[in-house]
């Protein structure tokens, strides 16, 4: 939920509910107000009356010529003379209807006969001014809540306007770019501050980012550069006519370590560089028709060591991603596929939309597979390999959201990779 | 032929120097950018082989000038770096070919000489070597006149020899020099292993002698004797 509906709808609960309140609040006031006014004429009355019976010690219905508004009753037997004000409906006189009066009653002495007198008024034209003033108010404190409401929602929008102006500088900023973090001025204290330590922040990360980048390609480049040089001299002196049997199998050990180590160097600096998202170039490409192509170069080591290739490629795996790591990954994941693989072995390549499978036969697997995806893990100890060939393949997968699996049985090694998220499906 | 070999790592250089002068190069080494930029604006050279990353400069900026100056001049860049923008780079501004270090002196020498033949004679020329010719252009080869047919590898891989006469190869770096430095694993160095033994046997059938001779535990030779 965004901020500004969610301090809207807060706003809106809190004032109908405070509205209510005062509403109903008024309403009894106006209403307590109302009666007790009435409550007080009616007292006078009584007292006019009484004034009245206590000089006359008589009473005429007819001396009061409004009708049903005083009613006098004799009463025999026992009453409690207590004096009790009622709301009551009484018939009107001309039409129909039914209108409500306050009433109070009372007992009083007239002629030496206990009598119960009941002194009524219409409340007709005070229910009719609550009924006036409730809609006055109801409407008056509605057009409050909705001016208020638009006044907020308004003043909000325009209060954290520059926080959504950060928030969108900051999505697109791209740490790997050179271009600094630029973000608006703005005059209210906390964004400001907001804003001076995102800046700070987004300049350190963009420093060590740049700094790790230079550190990883000077230490590439001070590693290779004496890596070239022992090479160089090995080479050299390979040339040298009298070498012993014990000689040229130190030089060979020496030339094999330098090798092992170059190749090291670089396939760390790949992954650091991978890890980093050093890769910014992407293309669109289908990374089956990059298989078929990629197996080209595989041809001649696959006639040698008389693997057989199935190939059952349909449909497409769209990928946005640098073409060189794609070229990188598929190249790592076919020369696993055919160096581990059986002298007259086997490699089945399927795809369908969305998915590849790459297998192939194989020595049974000692570790656990999820594992062989980890750095310099590998199988055979001592092979040729670095063992960083699929943990690569796996960093390329993660940067791009792809999923890749390595599954094993039954002397059949198979890599499968699809985009992630729609894992158990095929 | 003389070739400037600019290169800040002195050891690496003298190396180069020493390799290419045996086979029969004039070569001057520039340690510094300006000690090169120096020696290109005064001296013509057949091929330049420049390391990027150089105390008092980027070695681009010699290949601009080279560029400018002398046109003719084929550039090799050699470097530790081995991204793609720079290999791009390299070759925008006019460099013929990018090797990344450590690479094999062989490999260096190959290019070296495929580079200047191919800016001398546009490719047009014969590659002999006693009894054996090599077309260039039409990629055949001859023993004793009568044509041999090699395949894609082998062609490459006689061109290699043929390029490092009496030197001793590495099987890494033949491996590396047919299939490029990603096709690492023993299998590659059998494929060498058979690749030499088709190429030996098809000199012999047409009559040519034996002239590769392995060294054990290093790699083969091409020499007369």
């Amino acid at each position: 939920m965004k901020l500004l509906e969610k301090t809207s709808r807060i706003y809106l609960l809190a004032s109908l509910v405070i509205y209510l309140a005062v509403g109903v609040a008024f309403y009894w006031i106006i209403k307590y107000m109302i009666y007790d006014e009435v409550e007080t004429r009616l007292k006078v009355e009584m007292r006019d009356f009484e004034t009245f019976i206590h000089t006359h010690d008589t009473w005429n219905n007819n001396s009061y010529f409004v009708e049903n508004k005083i009613e006098v009753i004799p009463v025999y037997g026992e009453y409690d003379p207590s004096v009790i004000f009622k709301d009551t409906l009484i018939q009107n006189r001309y039409d129909e209807g039914v209108g409500p009066f306050r009433q109070v009653t009372f007992y009083t002495v007239i002629g030496g006969v206990p009598h119960r007198v009941a002194i009524r008024k219409s409340m007709m034209e005070s229910y009719k001014l609550i009924e006036a003033i409730s809609a006055a108010m109801i409407t008056f404190l509605g057009l409050l809540m909705i001016s208020m409401f638009l006044f907020q929602r308004r003043l909000s929008g325009k209060l954290w306007k520059p926080f959504y102006d950060t928030l969108a500088r900051i999505k697109e900023f791209d740490l790997t770019q050179k271009e600094k973090l630029q973000l608006p001025q703005s005059e209210v204290t906390e964004f400001s501050e907001l804003d001076d330590v995102l800046k700070k922040m987004a300049d350190k990360m963009q420093h060590d980012y740049t700094s790790l980048k230079e550190f990883t390609e000077n230490a590439s480049h001070e590693i290779q550069t004496p890596l070239a040089l022992i090479n160089a001299r090995v080479e050299q002196f390979i040339q040298s006519k009298d070498l012993s049997e014990n000689h040229t199998y130190w030089i060979e050990e020496i030339y094999h370590a330098s090798r092992r180590m170059s190749r090291l160097n670089q396939g760390l600096l790949l992954l650091a560089k991978i890890e980093n998202q050093q890769f910014t170039e992407a293309e669109d490409m289908d990374l089956t028709d990059l298989l078929k192509n990629k197996l080209a170069d595989f041809e001649d080591i696959i006639r040698h060591k008389e693997i057989d290739v199935e190939m059952n490629l349909g449909g497409s795996f769209d990928v946005h991603m640098s073409h060189a790591l794609a070229d990188i990954f598929l190249n790592n994941i076919l020369s696993n596929a055919i160096r581990h693989n059986l002298p007259k072995g086997k490699i089945y390549l399927e795809s369908e939309t969305n998915l590849i499978r790459i297998s192939n036969t194989g020595h049974d697997l000692k570790a656990d597979p999820e594992r062989l995806f980890e750095r310099f893990k590998k199988e055979s100890a001592g092979s040729e390999s670095v063992g960083l060939g699929l943990a690569i393949v796996k960093q390329i997968c993660d940067n791009y959201g792809l999923a890749i699996e390595y599954t094993y049985n039954e002397t059949i090694h198979s890599i499968l990779i699809r985009p992630e998220g729609q894992e158990g499906n095929g | 032929m003389k070739i400037l070999v600019v290169e800040d790592e002195k050891g690496l250089a003298e190396s180069i120097v020493d390799y290419l002068s045996k086979e029969g190069f004039t070569c001057e080494v520039a340690n510094t950018f300006w000690q090169a930029d120096e020696k290109v604006s005064l001296y013509q050279y057949d091929c330049t082989i420049v390391d990027l990353t150089l105390p008092d400069g980027e070695g681009f900026g010699i290949i601009e000038t080279l560029k400018k100056i002398a046109a003719t001049t084929g550039i090799i860049i050699i470097s530790a770096r081995n991204t793609l923008e720079d290999k791009i780079k390299g070759l925008e501004i006019g460099s013929d070919d990018y090797m990344t270090k450590p690479f094999h002196l062989s490999e260096l020498n190959a290019r070296v000489k495929s580079l200047i033949r191919r800016r001398n004679f546009g490719g047009n020329n014969d590659m002999i070597w006693r009894e054996i010719r090599v077309q260039l252009q039409g990629r055949k080869v001859f023993v004793n006149e009568k044509e041999t047919f090699l395949s894609r590898k082998e062609y490459d891989l006689l061109l290699y020899f043929l390029s490092n006469i009496d030197v001793a190869l590495t099987k890494e770096s033949i491996a590396e020099h047919l299939w490029g430095d990603h096709m690492d694993s023993a299998d590659s160095l059998d494929m060498v292993y058979s690749h030499i033994k088709n190429l030996r046997r098809k000199i012999l059938e047409r009559g040519g002698k034996d002239y590769i001779q392995s060294i054990y535990g290093i790699g083969y030779k091409f020499a007369a004797s």
